[in-house]
């Protein structure tokens, strides 16, 4: 082995090195594509007019026509300016109050208080969303929720039918997104901070540079490429949206859908009555082909800026 | 405790202390806000129905109630054994997981690995593109015979995650230095010696987190459940919860309770499903702080080592 | 792209390999009889033991073992779907209102000549008229759960509370009769909110509309409907007969006689009743109104309940194909599945052993007939029942009664069945499978607009006509049409 490596540090240093990196990433291969790349052939569906006697191989191509539907009315308008709208919202306010809270945790220096912040910030993520629903209704309902009982009441303001005001619901939703994912996502940064070189800190600090400073000017340009990564990887994602924030959380009120109507929403609501698996498919392949073309065309950005954090 | 005393011992500075009070006073008032739905959840699963749906929940419920917990009681059994289910499955894949994560990772991190690109973005189609549930299911049901097995609830889905890989990717690339790397190469070292005794022990931060997501999406999974397990002796926590929760959601959905007559169902009332959102978390909440030692442990040693 | 596209076709053919392996045992026919159930699941010894039971008699009868596939009624459809895609043995299912759909992507078997020979008693029963309304195109695709069918709009009311204001609910028999009544309430009681709503976006109104039938649509999202049995479709949101409710809905929102939080509300009707909070509510049931209120009693926080009728039942294809027994496109058996249907509708032991589970175990039976859980045990702790599911599984007629049902209502709701009104379309099923596009669009729409509506949140004279436009930019003049189309051929064909 001692003999290889010397070898390969003369000449042929990368094609050496190939094996065995494969060799480590053989598993871990092999898992992605039984459980990623075979079912695959699931794809098709999205062009074929579904018959259960048939089968998915056996039915009838029948062009895109599965895919009509996402487009036929005004209403994809709205739901694909919501779904990316929101989406940029939680990529843009999620990082920065995650990376915010991760600073914080992080600056305690305690072990104690940490594990108890850091816990409970998590809880939120636990609920399901149906009971993040029943949460939120239980603050925001007409007669007995506790903004127009109490806070409303005590502030001498009118009691609003939250129901069925759009207005708010933007800022409701990102609170609530928030609330159920800043402190697990603060996690990420927290221990990207935890692997920054002590030195530079112990350097800045010897430099006269205060706390502040050494956060602004060290720890934030270090999770450059944490942000990067994961920034590029929601936008492979910027089509979908989390059915239950949009569809349990605002009770499925129809007087909000001009600001709560999601590409996922909209899809369930139509294929309800008509559960038809190919147009499901369908509304699933046009998702992903818009992140993917989407996240390559930032992917290639990155590259030519920065090429050492692309994503690929 | 030695980690504490490691950073009170640099002597802190005016600066730093004053620094620590605002994150601690900011920290509080977030956790608090953050807490406070959820206590609203644990008092209104003690509250008594009528009251609840009379008042609304509220923080000081006219009438407290067990009743909720009576109903889960009776229940108990299936509830325990379901615990235990959910418990063996997550330990098992989150260690599953770690091991595949970080060595996939590993290769991709590596700036001279002449596929580092490829297999990048082979790992990142599989985060976009997917072919949906039922040729998954015909894959797993037919070729690989998991249903009702443990391993319908481990394999499928949550072993490996592009995710998690590309954060442990980026640790590996932005933490560790690539000199140390290249020096233990020179000294003779193997390409799984420097993944085993040089990357691993670094990486200890980015694998706690890593273990802790993986380990919420196990435990918060029932996908898997629905899909490949029959036999309820095999229900996990979560698909319990989630059958419960579900089956009154959906007879409460207008079309539905018409179609198969009102009258017919007596449903578990609003208390008793708070109750279930409160068993869900319950364990979280006891056996976090066992976990969060070795996670904190890895977070604040990350920090003293540098 | 082309390796994964090799690999994938290879595995294909060891698919397909595995496709043969469903034979039962000792020459026995194996039938998987999938079924909904609102109960606990039992455990897998425990379905051994019912599953024992059944096939002690279905050996000798049709030569046919059943597996029992019990599934939580809020998966049902998913799981079916599923398993039926994923080449998984399933020969009997249950559609729950989509018929038609299951109809269109071939999920059911065509079972028009098997009926005379594997399931002549179930044809008997159900009756002509009913296996018309499952059929289409001509043939017959399922038999319809034999059960009260026949809905009747009734109001649901505190007793106490009537007769304490002296309220005379003989007197209503309209719910445009009620708003003066709802008035007294609310002068009286101050505290109390008169109308409660049902579930969520639904106070009862819009099925009370008498004569519409829905042309196998969802009852709650009606797109192009006959009305007062003439055969021309119409846009039901277009109607006098939809504005007059809504207008009642927005009399009712603004006096403050109903819930405001009706179009959202996360709790059922029963559940608000048992507050005392409320007066009313209005919903449809197939009891007598005696008997529906003993039955609702109890849920509604033992306070005393009465019922009256405020509408005419009205069957149409849905109401009687929502429930309906299907034989699987993929089955490899479909005679003998056909032949267990058929014992469900026809065999005492078979669909009370499905139901109750095994004597003395899962329920004793009383000295009157009538059955109940074993002392010490309740629904959710003996080791089988699917109770709940009582009006789902073939024949409702035949099952024990639980104790404490009244035994004359039985026959009101087998007399309810033959008199209630019956659409002169009855039996047309409509495919929507041309129009898939503007239905989704039209759905989308009406959830958007349709509960808030009904329910009084919003005011009709703005609401409707923003609605109806709404309505006609997604395309419901197009699904209109294509209604309109299949349903002058389905009556040409049938002679009308």
């Amino acid at each position: 082995m001692t003999a290889i490596a010397k070898k390969s540090r003369k000449g042929k240093y990368k094609l050496a090195k190939t094996g065995p990196l494969m060799m480590i990433a053989l598993p871990g291969i092999i898992y992605l594509l039984i459980n990623n790349y075979l079912p695959m052939f699931g794809v098709f569906l999205a062009f074929k007019d579904y018959s259960y006697m048939r089968g998915i191989f056996g039915s009838k191509w029948c062009g895109l026509d599965n895919f009509e539907f996402l487009f036929a009315t005004k209403d994809a308008w709205i739901m694909t300016r919501n779904t990316l709208l929101y989406n940029a919202a939680f990529i843009v306010l999620g990082t920065v109050c995650s990376i915010f809270l991760a600073i914080l945790i992080y600056e305690l220096g305690e072990k104690r208080r940490v594990k108890i912040f850091q816990g409970s910030l998590m809880l939120p993520n636990l609920l399901s969303w149906v009971v993040v629903g029943f949460i939120v209704y239980a603050f925001l309902n007409a007669d007995t929720g506790f903004v127009n009982n109490t806070i409303l009441k005590a502030t001498g303001g009118a009691p609003v039918s939250w129901y069925s005001t759009p207005g708010p619901w933007p800022w409701i939703l990102i609170l609530v997104y928030l609330w159920k994912f800043m402190g697990t996502n603060s996690i990420i940064y927290v221990s990207t901070i935890a692997g920054i070189d002590k030195s530079i800190f112990e350097a800045a600090q010897l430099d006269g540079a205060s706390k502040w400073k050494q956060i602004m000017l060290i720890t934030v340009p270090m999770l450059k490429s944490t942000v990067i990564t994961l920034t590029l990887m929601s936008i492979g994602r910027i089509f979908y949206s989390d059915f239950g924030l949009f569809y349990q959380v605002p009770q499925n009120s129809g007087r909000l859908f001009d600001v709560t109507q999601t590409i996922d929403t909209y899809v369930y609501r139509g294929l309800m009555e008509l559960n038809d698996v190919g147009m499901s498919a369908a509304a699933a392949l046009y998702q992903s082909l818009v992140g993917f073309i989407l996240v390559v065309a930032a992917n290639a950005l990155v590259r030519k800026i920065d090429s050492e954090n692309a994503l690929f | 405790m030695s980690q504490t005393k490691a950073i009170a011992y640099e002597k802190p500075s005016n600066d730093v202390r004053n620094f620590r009070v605002f994150a601690s006073v900011v920290l509080t008032v977030i956790t608090v806000l953050t807490l406070l739905p959820i206590v609203l959840i644990v008092i209104a699963s003690f509250t008594d129905e009528t009251t609840l749906l009379a008042n609304g929940y509220s923080f000081f419920p006219a009438k407290l109630s067990t009743d909720a917990y009576y109903y889960m009681v009776r229940q108990s059994s299936t509830i325990l054994r379901a615990y235990g289910i959910t418990i063996l499955v997550t330990a098992v894949g989150t260690l599953g997981s770690i091991v595949l994560t970080t060595a996939i990772a590993y290769p991709m991190s590596r700036r001279d690995f002449r596929y580092r690109g490829a297999l990048s973005f082979f790992v990142f189609f599989t985060m976009l593109f997917n072919g949906g549930v039922v040729s998954a299911y015909i894959m797993w049901t037919r070729i690989f015979s998991i249903r009702d097995t443990l391993f319908a609830l481990i394999i499928p889905n949550y072993l490996m995650g592009a995710f998690n890989i590309f954060l442990v990717r980026n640790y590996y690339e932005n933490a560790i230095p690539t000199a140390l790397i290249e020096s233990a190469q020179i000294d003779g070292a193997t390409e799984l010696t420097v993944f085993f005794r040089i990357m691993l022990p670094l990486a200890v931060p980015t694998i706690a987190t890593v273990a802790l997501f993986t380990a919420l999406a196990y435990w918060n999974d029932w996908t898997n459940g629905l899909y490949y397990i029959t036999d309820t002796s095999l229900y996990g926590i979560q698909n319990l919860l989630i059958r419960i929760m579900n089956n009154i959601q959906f007879l409460k959905s207008s079309s539905n309770a018409a179609l198969l007559g009102t009258q017919t169902v007596d449903l578990p009332g609003t208390s008793v499903r708070m109750a279930l959102a409160v068993i869900g978390i319950l364990p979280i909440l006891i056996i976090f702080p066992f976990a969060q030692k070795y996670f904190v442990k890895g977070v604040v040693l990350g920090a003293v080592k540098g | 792209m082309k390796k994964i596209l090799c690999l994938t076709l290879t595995l294909l053919m060891v698919l397909s390999a595995f496709g043969s392996l469903t034979a039962g045992a000792e020459g026995y026919d194996k039938v998987v009889y999938a079924y909904a159930t609102f109960n606990n699941i039992p455990t897998a010894e425990v379905l051994d033991t019912i599953e024992e039971k059944i096939n002690s008699v279905t050996r000798d009868l049709i030569n046919v073992e059943v597996e029992l596939k019990p599934i939580s009624i809020w998966e049902y459809d998913s799981k079916v779907s599923l398993a039926l895609q994923g080449g998984e043995q399933i020969d009997v299912f249950q559609t729950l209102g989509n018929l038609n759909v299951a109809i269109a992507s071939d999920m059911c078997y065509d079972i028009t000549d098997l009926i005379p020979t594997c399931a002549p008693e179930a044809a008997e029963l159900v009756g002509e008229d009913w296996l018309k309304a499952c059929s289409f195109q001509g043939s017959v695709w399922g038999i319809p759960t034999l059960k009260p069918i026949a809905l009747t709009p009734m109001v649901i009311y505190r007793k106490d509370l009537a007769e304490e204001l002296g309220l005379d609910m003989t007197q209503i028999n309209s719910v445009f009769d009620l708003t003066d009544t709802l008035r007294a309430v609310k002068e009286a009681h101050p505290e109390i909110t008169p109308v409660a709503a049902v579930n969520a976006g639904n106070i009862g109104l819009q099925l009370t509309v008498e004569n519409v039938d829905y042309l196998t649509d969802d009852y709650y999202a009606p797109k192009g409907v006959l009305m007062n049995d003439e055969m021309k479709v119409i846009d039901f949101y277009a109607t006098e007969e939809f504005k007059a409710i809504c207008q009642l809905a927005r009399t009712w929102y603004n006096e403050g006689l109903v819930m405001r939080d009706a179009a959202t509300t996360s709790s059922t009707a029963a559940e608000l009743m048992s507050t005392g909070n409320y007066f009313c509510y209005i919903a449809s049931y197939s009891y007598p109104e005696e008997d529906t209120a003993a039955s609702l009693q109890a849920q509604s926080g033992n306070y005393p309940i009465g019922a009256k009728i405020v509408s005419g039942a009205f069957l149409d294809t849905t109401a009687i194909n929502a429930l309906t027994w299907c034989v699987a496109s993929t089955s490899k058996v479909p005679e003998a599945a056909l032949k267990f249907l058929n014992l469900t509708y026809a065999n005492s032991d078979v669909v009370n052993t499905l139901i109750y589970g095994i004597e003395g175990r899962d329920y004793v039976m009383k000295d009157d007939g009538t059955v109940n859980y074993p002392d010490g045990f309740d629904s959710t702790t003996v080791p089988y029942t699917a109770q709940l599911s009582c009006g789902t599984l073939g024949n409702f007629f035949l099952m024990y009664p639980m104790e404490g049902t009244n035994p004359d209502s039985l026959a009101w709701e087998q007399d309810q069945n033959k008199n209630a009104k019956t659409s002169a379309a009855l039996g047309f099923t409509y495919d929507n499978s041309r129009v898939k596009t503007a239905y989704t669009a039209v759905t989308n729409v009406i959830e958007q607009y349709l509960p808030a509506l009904v329910c009084g949140s919003v005011d009709p004279e703005v609401d409707i006509p923003e609605f109806t436009q709404r309505l006609q930019d997604a395309g419901l003049q197009t699904i209109i049409d294509s209604k309109q189309a299949q349903l002058d051929a389905w009556l040409a064909e049938n002679g009308k």
